[in-house]
């Protein structure tokens, strides 16, 4: 018995295997800015063994976790901290999301909405009297400018300009472009699909995309969020069977879907988990194998500061990312200190967490400031919003740095076979 | 990804490594699956505390002759030499210590005992000799309601020496907030607070005004300066007399900037950090690493000339014990579990040299692994992992994490 | 502390275990003079050692009618007067594979004769309602176990003694008694604090000292036949099971996992020993290895789930007075009028039985007690409820620590400060217990040390057997500088205390947990070197 027995302590998102050493409680972004808020510690392992006694056990205040997982990454004992208190708010919680909250949850829904009136409604949002409805009535926080609705969505694009170009090449991905790159800024998809163009590779869209539910889990939403992670696996199966890897250009769209589905909703992904993955990453890979080359223009120069977005460090592929942008010759890159924007998705957004949203970023901005770069590169699009809206900086997916600093032409020539 | 030198661990142990091989020009990838025990840290770093008797020990470099042979100190070649390389690197990633590896000093622990160590860290109150107290009257200042730093039991402790000790309790209005959370009231969030606040005024003027006059020491708890000694020197120099840190329950700040001084030395550097992700499977081809796999970097293997394994005792998972054996999990290198199983690795009396603090793995006299019983050419082992002491009794951890480095930095160089 | 104002008493009961603190109050509520006196802490012996189960009486049905019966009268009358003792879980019986599927039929049966409800679950049902339950069960069997926990009941019934005007002397031991002609008039009693003795005096003295009642029974000359049987039991960091988890078969070794608290228990084994060996017992690797094994048996993720600790308790197994040889063994109530037995009056015996029927031992007793002074009064503890079982204020609690504490004290949380932020701040994060329960436990709850202060509010007991909240909790016991060398002192032992049970399960996370306790507690803080008393008591074990 011995051997297969007590060989490892896991139980259900490990909370077994804390050893109340207090380090996770260091790197919490919130509970250093919030007295209100219990601490991963206490909220997750801690108060878990007395949820499973009893539900009432379960505290509100659980809804101040940003799910930045930032704990995980610094526990030293591997428990899912993070996890633990998002499933734990799966579960327990008994409130119903608000208007407001359904609202920032359904990305793509509001998408929808807003991209043909584009023109009406970025004017419209970025209005005072708009922004104080939307302050009051709706609890979003007037310091907030929404991302502009881009008037084309991406997905028009891609069929009008890309979509029957993709067919002549020898090799070919699927893109999972998310709700960002849909509805709010299209050039990335655009550059991406260029960079992948040139490096020989055909961009194909899924057959139906729906948003990846990050905002639905964070805002309560969970089984609208299995709902649409489940269309989401079905089409990436079919994808996958046409032996496409499913690329994205998001870190947060990346993370729920390869672990979050897992771990939080439910979903059965362990056929798919493998063959999602982030531009960056599948690009580094190929370069190292020796599969693809990039050339780079000579008069590229930029001073760029990466910034390593929460998701993007518990996946621990900040090295793909940074690694890749230090290909580019004329780049002075600088590695910021590893912490959190504060925005978390849509969490800045509501009025309640504004102030604490800016608190929890505020040693980032300084940073940022410091180093003064010509933009800032990371691979996730709210920390972009929380970024440009709180330093002036540009912020720029590392794609888009690529796409920019590209010999199109000399790269397009290196990788025909 | 290809690297020059791999090190797997980021606690002291692998970042001085990672430091001393940067600053030779080597390309250093660190893995760290977690963060380290720094965090537990009192402010200080030991070389040699006491002996096997648990007598406290005054000239650290003369006790070494007197270990045991199978302690790390043995591989190292000039331990003197190394312990004043230490110092310095310390000094270049912004961290001044006092302290020197001839002659012991005395930190202050959180309740009031005193034990001897080879660096404090600038601030920490220290004692030269432990027998002659410097101070006649000291007023002890805690922040109000902060339980981590037991005022009582250092108060007795320093009266026991014939000190003089007023006990007293500050509080600004920031902090009586961060007081309403009855789990977060520690020693990182309190810094956090003070130094996001800027509140160090407010406090210094606090404190100058319930101390009044006739101290020759203020001692206060070591809650300031997360990320650099600014803060924490700035308040030392507003108070207007003497005054200094003593180390607090865990979390513990110092150690936080220890971590966080050298991590940041260590990316200056050019070295690349990867937080958060664990070594789990060595690629080996005739007694030569070749590269290892990382839990999150899937698909890609690290490769490199030469690798560290940093990664700590159990409590860092370096080593791992299950219901039947010891074993090091990352590289599945040989181990020293001294013969012991389950019933026999830990003993009764917690306060007696429990067996299973000196196992770790087997190094050859380079300290390089062995693995199957042969050494591995270009792996090596430094810090706690490596078995032949007992760090808790002997008081020897910092010193055996960073002096191991730089021999293995040395050994690699050369 | 309780001091002796008059030192004589209508009755002194010996023992601070569950079945003294019951006959205390039942003689107190009856309106006796009463002394209670324990040598130790409450509830160090076979009270603070078993599962903590409430038995249904389910598992006596089938080869004890009479205890079967005792036990669910009891089992209702609990769940009535010790609401805050008492979790209304539920068990399950379930029938394995290798187990025979008839032996269902006879249990139910019987349970049904006994009165103990027991309802035939489909096995798919019964994994819905317990999902840790081994999946390859093929019977199930519901009845109404439950979980209790014995430091809450005991000290209970010591408060409700207080209340009816008992006095109470803990660290007060028993050295010898006083013997006039032929009928004990009191006992000579050793302060084991500080070692001074004094003289007390009763009509009565009641020996409910559990096995050691037969140590006490020798100073009156008198000869009890106790056979002590080592029951070892292992602690799991979290609750795995909402139900309490039988097996249906005769009882036999570790087969019985019911959740406490925030934990779940397994056991026992069972080995006779020699009374000589109670004042020390540890659990030993093979013990280990049936638990667990067993344990998998019942519930499959025991065998992934932590072990905090394991220890071990004894049940003071009588023989009967009519078989001095010792093989007829009485589960059931044993009471010894020595009068009557052995000539010895003003002194009667109270053993055997167990934590379950408590109450009704002391019933008896009392009863027994009142006859020898002549009174007559009814017993009423089968319906008052105990201090802090009082129906339920609907009181909104907000905190951890706030609703922990109302889960510890019951009602009597209201006598805890809380509300400020110095009352408010955690001493123990895994259990969740405030400076506010700790200043009220060392007020009200006869706390002298960190082990006592464990038993009342839980602190300690959480996953990482108290590697910050001892010291914590040492710093707000402390007053003065005094105490400060004996708060080092206790909370050294305390560290040691924590360990001797872990010391059975080091390995895995527990062994990484230990060594960073280590670091804290001896690398950090150098408590191991400040301390300069070492001694550790097999109760503290």
């Amino acid at each position: 018995m011995a051997t297969e027995t007590q060989t490892q302590n896991v139980s259900v998102n490990n909370f077994e295997q804390c050893l109340k050493c207090s380090i996770c409680t260091v790197y919490c972004p919130v509970s250093a800015v919030t007295p209100e808020y219990p601490g991963p510690k206490q909220a997750g392992p801690d108060a878990e063994r007395y949820r499973m006694k009893n539900k009432a056990f379960f505290d509100d205040a659980l809804k101040m976790c940003l799910n930045c997982k930032r704990c995980e990454v610094a526990c030293p004992n591997d428990v899912h901290i993070g996890d633990i208190i998002q499933a734990a708010r799966i579960k327990y919680n008994t409130h119903r999301p608000k208007l407001r909250d359904m609202m920032l949850a359904n990305t793509d829904f509001v998408g929808t909405m807003a991209s043909p009136f584009a023109a009406i409604a970025n004017p419209i949002l970025k209005l005072k009297p708009m922004k104080a409805v939307l302050h009051g009535v709706m609890a979003i926080d007037k310091h907030r400018t929404f991302p502009d609705y881009s008037s084309r969505k991406f997905e028009s694009w891609f069929k009008k300009n890309a979509a029957a170009l993709q067919d002549k090449f020898n090799k070919h991905v699927s893109y999972f472009h998310g709700c960002y790159v849909n509805y709010n800024y299209p050039q990335l998809g655009v550059d991406f699909v260029n960079v992948m163009n040139a490096v020989g590779y055909g961009v194909h869209l899924l057959e139906k995309e729906k948003c990846c539910g990050v905002a639905l889990i964070a805002n309560g939403m969970p089984k609208q969020a299995k709902r649409q992670g489940e269309v989401n696996m079905t089409s990436m199966r079919k994808a996958i069977a046409q032996g496409h890897q499913v690329l994205t250009t998001s870190s947060t769209c990346t993370f729920t879907m390869r672990d979050e589905y897992d771990h939080l909703l439910g979903i059965d992904n362990h056929d798919v988990r493998d063959s999602i993955s982030l531009a960056t990453r599948f690009l580094y890979q190929l370069i190292e194998k020796g599969e693809i080359k990039l050339a780079f223009r000579e008069d590229f120069k930029k001073r760029v500061a990466y910034h390593s977005a929460c998701h993007m460090e518990r996946m621990g592929w900040v090295p793909y990312s940074t690694r890749l942008l230090r290909m580019i010759p004329g780049i002075d890159f600088v590695m910021l200190e590893s912490q959190c924007c504060g925005i978390s998705g849509t969490y800045g957004f509501k009025k309640e967490n504004y102030e604490r949203s800016q608190a929890i970023g505020k040693g980032l901005f300084d940073q940022i400031k410091e180093v003064n770069p010509d933009c800032v590169a990371t691979d996730c699009e709210t920390c972009k919003w929380q970024i440009e809206m709180s330093t002036g900086t540009p912020v720029m997916n590392p794609i888009s740095i690529i796409a920019e600093a590209l010999d199109v032409e000399k790269t397009r020539e290196l990788n025909k076979q | 990804m290809r690297f020059d030198v791999i090190i797997i661990g980021g606690g002291l142990s692998g970042l001085t490594a990672g430091i001393a091989l940067a600053e030779a020009g080597k390309d250093v990838a660190l893995v760290s699956a977690g963060q380290s025990t720094l965090h537990f840290g009192s402010g200080s770093l030991d070389l040699l505390g006491c002996d096997d008797k648990g007598n406290d020990i005054y000239k650290p470099i003369d006790a070494i002759a007197t270990l045991g042979e199978k302690h790390p100190y043995n591989k190292l070649e000039d331990v003197s030499g190394l312990a004043g390389v230490a110092k310095q690197l310390l000094e270049r990633a912004g961290i001044a210590t006092t302290g020197d590896a001839n002659v012991n000093h005395w930190r202050i622990t959180p309740i009031g005992g005193l034990m001897p160590t080879w660096l404090s860290m600038e601030g920490m109150a220290i004692v030269q000799d432990p027998d002659q107290m410097p101070w006649k009257r000291v007023a002890l200042v805690n922040i109000a309601n902060y339980l981590d730093f037991p005022t009582k039991f250092l108060a007795a402790g320093l009266r026991e020496r014939g000190v003089q000790v007023d006990v007293k309790a500050v509080t600004v209005p920031q902090l009586a907030q961060l007081r309403k959370s009855p789990t977060e009231m520690r020693s990182t969030n309190i810094a956090k607070v003070i130094e996001s606040n800027d509140i160090i005024n407010d406090i210094a003027d606090k404190i100058n005004s319930i101390t009044g006059e006739g101290y020759d020491m203020v001692l206060l708890p070591a809650v300031l300066g997360v990320a650099s000694s600014e803060n924490s020197k700035k308040l030392l120099s507003l108070i207007k007399m003497p005054a200094s840190y003593v180390a607090t329950l865990p979390p513990s700040v110092t150690g936080v900037r220890l971590q966080t001084q050298l991590r940041k030395r260590f990316n200056s550097l050019g070295g690349s950090f990867f937080p958060g992700d664990q070594v789990i499977e060595g690629v080996f081809e005739n007694n030569v690493l070749k590269g290892v796999k990382t839990a999150k970097l899937d698909g890609t293997t690290l490769e490199a000339d030469n690798f560290i394994l940093a990664t700590g005792s159990f409590m860092s998972r370096g080593l791992k014990a299950d219901y039947d054996h010891i074993y090091e999990p990352a590289l599945g290198v040989d181990v020293d579990d001294m013969g012991l199983d389950r019933k026999t690795w830990a003993k009764i009396d917690v306060n007696e040299a429990q067996p299973y603090m000196e196992m770790g793995v087997k190094t050859d006299e380079k300290l390089r692994c062995l693995r199957n019983g042969t050494a591995i050419n270009n792996l090596y082992a430094v810090g706690s992992i490596l078995s032949g002491h007992n760090s808790i009794k002997l008081l020897d951890a910092a010193g055996v994490d960073m002096l191991t480095a730089l021999q293995v930095a040395n050994n690699i160089i050369k | 502390m309780t001091t002796v104002n008059n030192n004589h008493y209508d009755v002194i009961v010996i023992g601070g275990g569950i079945t003294g603190a019951g006959t205390a109050r039942d003689c107190a509520m009856r309106g006796l003079k009463v002394l209670l006196v324990e040598r130790h802490d409450f509830s160090t012996g076979a009270t603070g050692r078993n599962h903590g189960l409430m038995h249904s009486g389910a598992r006596y049905a089938v080869t004890d009618h009479e205890s079967a019966k005792e036990c669910i009268q009891e089992n209702m009358i609990l769940r009535k007067i010790a609401r805050h003792c008492v979790e209304e879980t539920d068990g399950l019986f379930i029938t394995l594979p290798e187990d025979d599927l008839n032996f269902q039929a006879t249990f139910v049966q019987k349970c049904t004769e006994a009165g103990i409800s027991a309802e035939i679950i489909d096995p798919k049902q019964a994994i819905i309602m317990e999902p840790s339950v081994n999946p390859e069960l093929i019977g199930a069997v519901k009845v109404p176990d439950a979980s209790i926990d014995p430091f809450r009941l005991t000290m209970a019934n010591v408060l409700d003694a207080q209340l009816h005007g008992a006095e109470v002397l803990v660290y007060h031991e028993v050295v010898d008694v006083i013997i006039e002609q032929d009928r004990m008039v009191g006992v000579k009693l050793r302060n084991n604090h500080n070692g001074e003795e004094l003289d007390v005096y009763a009509t009565v003295t009641v020996n409910a000292a559990g096995i050691w009642g037969a140590l006490i029974a020798q100073m009156a000359g008198v000869k009890i036949n106790m056979f002590p049987a080592k029951g070892s039991l292992l602690i799991f960091g979290h609750r795995v099971n909402n139900m309490v988890i039988n097996r249906c078969r005769k009882p036999a070794n570790a087969d019985i996992l019911v959740p406490d608290d925030a934990v779940c228990v397994i056991g026992t084994t069972s080995v006779r020993i020699p009374i000589e060996e109670c004042d020390d017992m540890r659990v030993t690797p093979e013990e280990v290895e049936e638990l667990l094994a067993e344990g998998m048996k019942l519930a499959p993720s025991l065998g992934s789930t932590r072990i905090l600790r394991g220890y071990a308790g004894v049940r003071p197994l009588v023989a009967s007075d009519d078989d001095p040889s010792g093989r007829s063994i009485s589960r059931g109530i044993v009471t010894l009028d020595h009068e009557k037995r052995d000539g010895l009056a003003g002194f009667i015996t109270i053993t055997g039985g167990k934590m379950m029927t408590y109450r009704l031992m002391a019933e008896e007793v009392t009863d027994l007690v009142c006859q020898k002074l002549n009174i007559s009064k009814n017993c009423d503890t089968a319906t008052t409820p105990l201090p802090g079982s009082e129906p339920k204020e609907e009181t909104k609690r907000f905190s951890f620590s706030q609703k922990a504490a109302e889960g510890r004290h019951g009602t009597l949380d209201k006598e805890i400060e809380s509300g400020d932020a110095a009352s408010d701040a955690l001493v123990c994060e895994c259990e969740g217990v405030s400076v506010g329960e700790v200043r009220y436990a060392v007020t009200k709850l006869h706390v002298h040390n960190l082990i006592n202060l464990r038993r009342r509010t839980r602190v300690g007991m959480g996953t990482c057997q108290g590697e910050l909240c001892a010291c914590r909790a040492a710093g707000v016991m402390c007053s003065d500088d005094k105490s400060a060398q004996k708060a080092i002192n206790d909370l050294n032992g305390f560290v040691n205390e924590r360990w001797k049970g872990m010391q059975p399960v080091a390995w895995g996370d527990n062994l990484a947990e230990a060594q960073l306790t280590a670091t804290i507690y001896q690398g950090l803080l150098g408590v191991d070197k400040l301390a300069n008393e070492r001694r550790i008591e097999y109760y503290e074990i």
